[in-house]
């Protein structure tokens, strides 16, 4: 009994951490441009993909992570520049192009790659035992680089200046134009932030589990999911959120069985919506 | 020169009337698999129309348009094939098959009670978190059929049989659609062009100031729901009887990302943009970008699907109020100064 | 406003343009040079046309295409059919049953297909059937579910044009999966426990169906049955629960959850201590082991439709895999390669052999039908392999025929270890268990 509890504890960290990583990424962007960017699944697995092939060719796994991962930063960025940042006062049609952007890449994705999914190659492999229950190193990496990576995202964010602005900037636009921010760079920024916040998660996704064009838009769901769960305009709402439904996917797929895991998630999540209409920490609008 | 005729803008009509002749006489200068096609993309029309009173009029961002889709379109399906109740709810399973008009009504009217009941519980929410809940819903009820396999037939679903489609030959089957098409666009133009879409519009542009004048901001929300549910499920039911096959495709979402790509693109809110939109999307993907597909060098990871989504991306940043818009403005424009009157 | 009126006029021009380009046909051409030979005219009849039809960007679909333009240069090389050449034309499903139903339509009318073959998705299968009734095209396809040939069984004139050739009846899975345990049994491992992972999907109900009796004869206890959604990705905790309860057999039933891939990495990584194997459609793709990094060694697996690319089991068969590695550099994609290549080959015997008993009309879909039923057991066609069709019209399995032989993944390559007429390998165990 007592390593079933382990058991979920420990696993249901591992995922409840990838998933803050994606929607503490996804919240980012929303709260700062009020863009929903529907290509964020895409940035989630395209740094794997890239990350992948550039290990196949030799490379080095860390530079090639590392690589995988700015690229992604970049076309975030670029998407941005070229496209979004023309028509962002349209909120609807951000959604579409995002959307449209996420549906190509996958076609992409799909046509070079095949549907099947694609292992990332460990960084450490091996298995260490916790009492009775056996934990893959990648995942006790996967839960530790997350931990790491989002508490270096809240100093950076509470304690520097670029990140004072960007918190400026979520909280009020107008104000911050007004006191002399330049939103543009801090837009900018911000995306080439959540980009590489999924991209990360995405990597560690690819080891823990495996990546394919399908993936995407189940990150994008649970980024959707969770953000709002967490209430919108809220990064750490999004992070606590992610959490719990890490541990409900656990506990529902060891109580309820497979088939219920994700769901049941799904449906406490709309429980919780129509009881709190506006999510967990959310604020009113 | 006058362009308004008893309040009937010229210039719709003009277009309208090409269109009724392209569309009815289209089986006579077109291959019976392109006619086949054109029935479908009717059907969807429907699909992508309905989704706009919703969000375009009513200004709800409803994400789950599929889940009354879905519902209409199984209710027909059950109601030809009631034999599948055999096993568990056996009273049903001796019904004889419905007539197709009801069997088609019948899916609208569970769907728009549907839309009631969902529209109820989620409409108090605002903005993105009804989005999400909607989104969530074509989840919940595709599961169902998984997990009623026996009813609803899985991922694999089942057939109603060649007898019970809307006609054999693909000609009438095609005109019948175009009729289901043509009623229910009349239907729904009626509806926002009346005082009821003139409340719908007002909860869309500022629900507070619509409160304060005195219009009942919930009862339109969930009249709106139920409108577009009830639409959508006519939609659903219809294709059964066209396609012959259902299948759990009808609640997925590929199938809402292409009407909300098709709604958005033509334009939210017009009517007529998410007709063009729809059009011109359903060909693109079904049938235009297919001649492209040769000239493909084999090494590109590029496909007909690719091609579109590129498409629609530029639209999306050149046309951003929608397509409709830039073609009104385009007309606008040709007539001189003169008409700044809304179209 | 006259300007406008022209410009809606060019609008309409330019669709009346695609309807007209929409009537020529989008083919793959395979060369048509003049006939040397005056083949007798079967009603004005200039060529035989194939259609293609299946998930184009997907490697099954492709696969299809591969195969079938090959043997359609392959005969076209030697005479063609009855001197005609085949051409071929190809119709994307996209996966969607709607696009499936009028690509289908528009193969079959617009293209005038002599003969249909693909498929891929039980599901978009049964929508196609309900085309192929109306268009009564010859339609050699793939897919497993029991649903297609009871059609067949139940309404024979209408659906008497469909035949599967690329694979079993999904049932079989449950006839393999049983031998695979007697064959495991024989080679000294011990098997009373089984954990079962599935597809929560339709087809894995079928399988389970015939596979509980199965195992209760052979005095099994089935100590979980875990369904899984698509795209279901938390194994560790089911296969850490199969440790658990002591399961001495992990047995996937997998096709459309789509990750196999990650039920192959937990089992390997957490070292469980019990064998994988079962129907696990993602371990049949020869990228597997590289997809999956090495996890999948070991892995134990059901191929279906008889063949694999390291292990082919007829010369004819070899040929093949060696011709499609030749024309385009990789080894077929995906087994339906050999469906599709087969499918070529016997709507071509079944013509001839009609033709030569005397029939007027060899081309007509009725007769072709009479002559596919021709290949029935007792009789196959020899061809990539032994292809033959029962009176529902779906492939017969057998030893000799078509059976989802028991293959491993060892060490980057794929064996069949059962059964022993085709088997080119020997079971070999994973290091972390002794039994």
């Amino acid at each position: 009994m007592i390593d079933v509890a382990v058991r979920i504890l420990l696993y249901g960290a591992v995922i409840g951490g990838i998933w803050a990583l994606v929607a503490s990424g996804f919240s980012l962007i929303f709260g700062v441009a009020r863009i929903l960017n529907f290509a964020h699944g895409i940035f989630f697995i395209l740094a794997a993909y890239i990350g992948i092939v550039l290990i196949q060719s030799g490379i080095n796994s860390y530079l090639s992570t590392f690589a995988g991962i700015v690229i992604v930063g970049g076309f975030a960025v670029g998407i941005y520049l070229g496209l979004l940042s023309k028509i962002k006062d349209h909120e609807v049609m951000v959604i579409i192009v995002t959307l449209a952007i996420a549906l190509l890449v996958e076609q992409i994705l799909i046509l070079i790659f095949g549907e099947h999914g694609l292992s990332y190659p460990d960084f450490i492999s091996g298995v260490v035992r916790i009492g009775m229950t056996p934990i893959t190193y990648d995942r006790i990496v996967a839960f530790v680089v997350a931990i790491v990576v989002l508490t270096l995202l809240e100093v950076f964010i509470h304690k520097t200046n670029t990140g004072k602005m960007i918190l400026a900037s979520s909280q009020n636009y107008e104000g911050a134009l007004l006191v002399g921010i330049d939103v543009d760079r801090i837009f900018v920024i911000t995306m080439f932030l959540s980009a590489v916040l999924a991209g990360v998660g995405g990597v560690l996704y690819g080891q823990v589990f495996a990546v394919s064009p399908a993936v995407s838009l189940k990150a994008l769901i649970f980024a959707f999911a969770i953000v709002i769960l967490g209430g919108l305009g809220s990064i750490k709402g999004s992070i606590v959120a992610a959490f719990i439904i890490g541990y409900i996917t656990t506990i529902a797929n060891q109580f309820l069985g497979a088939q219920w895991s994700e769901f049941t998630a799904l449906l406490i999540i709309i429980a919780i919506l129509v009881i709190k209409p506006t999510g967990l920490f959310g604020v009113e609008e | 020169m006058r362009t308004e005729i008893r309040g009937i803008d010229l210039k719709k009509l003009v277009i309208g009337v090409i269109f009724l002749i392209f569309s009815l006489t289209a089986p006579f200068f077109l291959p019976s698999a392109y006619v086949y096609l054109l029935g479908m993309m009717f059907l969807f029309l429907i699909f992508v129309i309905s989704w706009d009173v919703i969000i375009g009029y009513t200004g709800q961002v409803n994400l789950g348009h599929t889940v009354f889709i879905g519902l209409g379109a199984y209710t027909a399906a059950l109601l030809q094939v009631p034999s599948r109740f055999q096993g568990s709810i056996d009273f049903l399973a001796s019904m004889p098959k419905a007539p197709i008009p009801i069997s088609i009504l019948a899916g609208g009217i569970v769907a728009g009670l549907f839309g009631l009941a969902i529209g109820v519980i989620t409409l108090r929410l605002k903005g993105y978190y009804f989005a999400l809940v909607t989104a969530i819903l074509p989840l919940v009820f595709m599961k169902s059929l998984y997990v009623f396999s026996d009813i609803f037939g899985g991922e694999e679903g089942f057939s109603i049989g060649l007898e019970r489609s809307l006609a054999e030959s693909t000609t009438l089957r095609y005109y019948y659609a175009f009729a289901i098409f043509l009623i229910s666009f009349i239907a729904l133009y009626i509806i926002v062009n009346s005082r009821i879409g003139l409340r719908f519009r007002a909860v869309r542009d500022d629900e507070d100031l619509a409160e304060s004048i005195g219009v009942n901001v919930v009862k339109y929300k969930v009249l709106s729901f139920v409108v577009s549910s009830f639409f959508a499920g006519i939609g659903g039911a219809a294709i059964v009887h066209y396609r012959i096959t259902i299948g759990p495709d009808l609640y997925d979402i590929p199938l809402m990302l292409l009407i909300i790509l098709a709604a958005v693109i033509g334009g939210l809110g017009t009517l007529y943009g998410p007709l063009f939109g729809g059009i011109v999307v359903y060909l693109l993907k079904n049938w235009w970008l297919q001649s492209l597909l040769p000239v493909i060098p084999s090494w590109l990871p590029i496909n007909d699907d690719v091609i579109l989504y590129a498409i629609l991306i530029a639209v999306g940043v050149l046309a951003p109020e929608g397509v409709w818009e830039k073609i009104k403005e385009f007309l606008r424009e040709r007539s001189g100064s003169k008409s700044s009157r809304r179209s | 406003m006259m300007r406008k009126v022209l410009i809606l006029v060019l609008l309409a021009v330019l669709v009346f343009g695609c309807a007209q380009q929409g009537q020529k046909p989008a083919a793959t051409p395979t060369p048509t040079p003049e006939k040397t030979a005056t083949p007798p005219p079967f009603g004005g009849k200039k060529e035989v046309v194939i259609g293609v039809i299946g998930p184009m960007a997907l490697p099954e679909g492709t696969a299809e295409k591969n195969a079938a333009m090959l043997a359609a240069e392959e005969i076209n090389a030697n005479g063609g059919i009855l001197g005609l050449k085949i051409k071929v034309v190809v119709g994307d499903t996209k996966l969607n049953p709607d696009t499936a139903t009028s690509e289908f339509r528009r193969l079959a009318t617009q293209e005038k297909a002599d003969m249909m073959l693909g498929g891929f998705s039980s599901g978009i299968m049964n929508a196609m059937m309900e085309v192929m009734a109306e268009t009564h095209t010859v339609f050699l396809s793939d897919a497993s579910s029991p649903a297609h040939p009871a059609k067949v069984a139940k309404d024979y004139n209408k659906y008497k044009y469909w035949f599967r050739i690329s694979q079993n009846n999904g049932t079989t899975f449950a006839w393999d999966l049983a031998s695979m345990i007697d064959f495991l049994r024989d080679k000294g491992v011990t098997i009373n426990k089984v954990y079962i992972i599935r597809d929560e999907h339709v087809w894995t109900d079928a399988v389970m169906k015939d596979l509980k009796p199965l195992l209760e004869k052979r005095n099994i206890e089935i100590v979980g049955d875990e369904k899984v959604p698509k795209g279901f990705t938390n194994y560790d905790q089911l296969l850490l629960d199969a440790q658990d309860k002591k399961a001495d057999l992990i047995m996937p039933i997998l096709a459309i959850a789509g990750t196999g891939d990650i039920l192959a990495k937990d089992w390997a990584e957490l070292k469980i201590p019990a064998l994988l194997a079962g129907h696990d459609l993602a371990a049949i793709d020869a990228g597997f082991y590289t997809k999956t990094g090495g996890a999948a060694n070991y892995e134990i697996f059901l191929a279906d439709g008889g063949a694999l690319v390291t292990a082919p089991p007829t010369e004819m068969a070899k040929h093949f895999i060696d011709a499609y590695k030749k024309k385009y550099g990789h080894y077929p994609e995906s087994h339906e390669a050999y469906g599709a290549y087969d499918a070529v080959y016997i709507y071509k015997m079944a013509v001839e052999a009609a033709y030569k008993a005397g029939e007027k009309n060899p081309f007509d879909p009725n007769v072709v039908v009479k002559y596919l039923e021709k290949y029935k057991p007792g009789n196959p066609a020899k061809l990539t392999r032994n292809v033959a069709f029962y009176k529902n019209h779906a492939l017969v399995w057998g030893d000799n025929y078509v059976r989802n032989w028991v293959a491993q993944w060892q060490d980057g390559k794929q064996y069949i270890i059962y059964p022993s007429t085709v088997a080119n390998g020997q079971l070999k165990l994973p290091p972390w268990i002794n039994k």
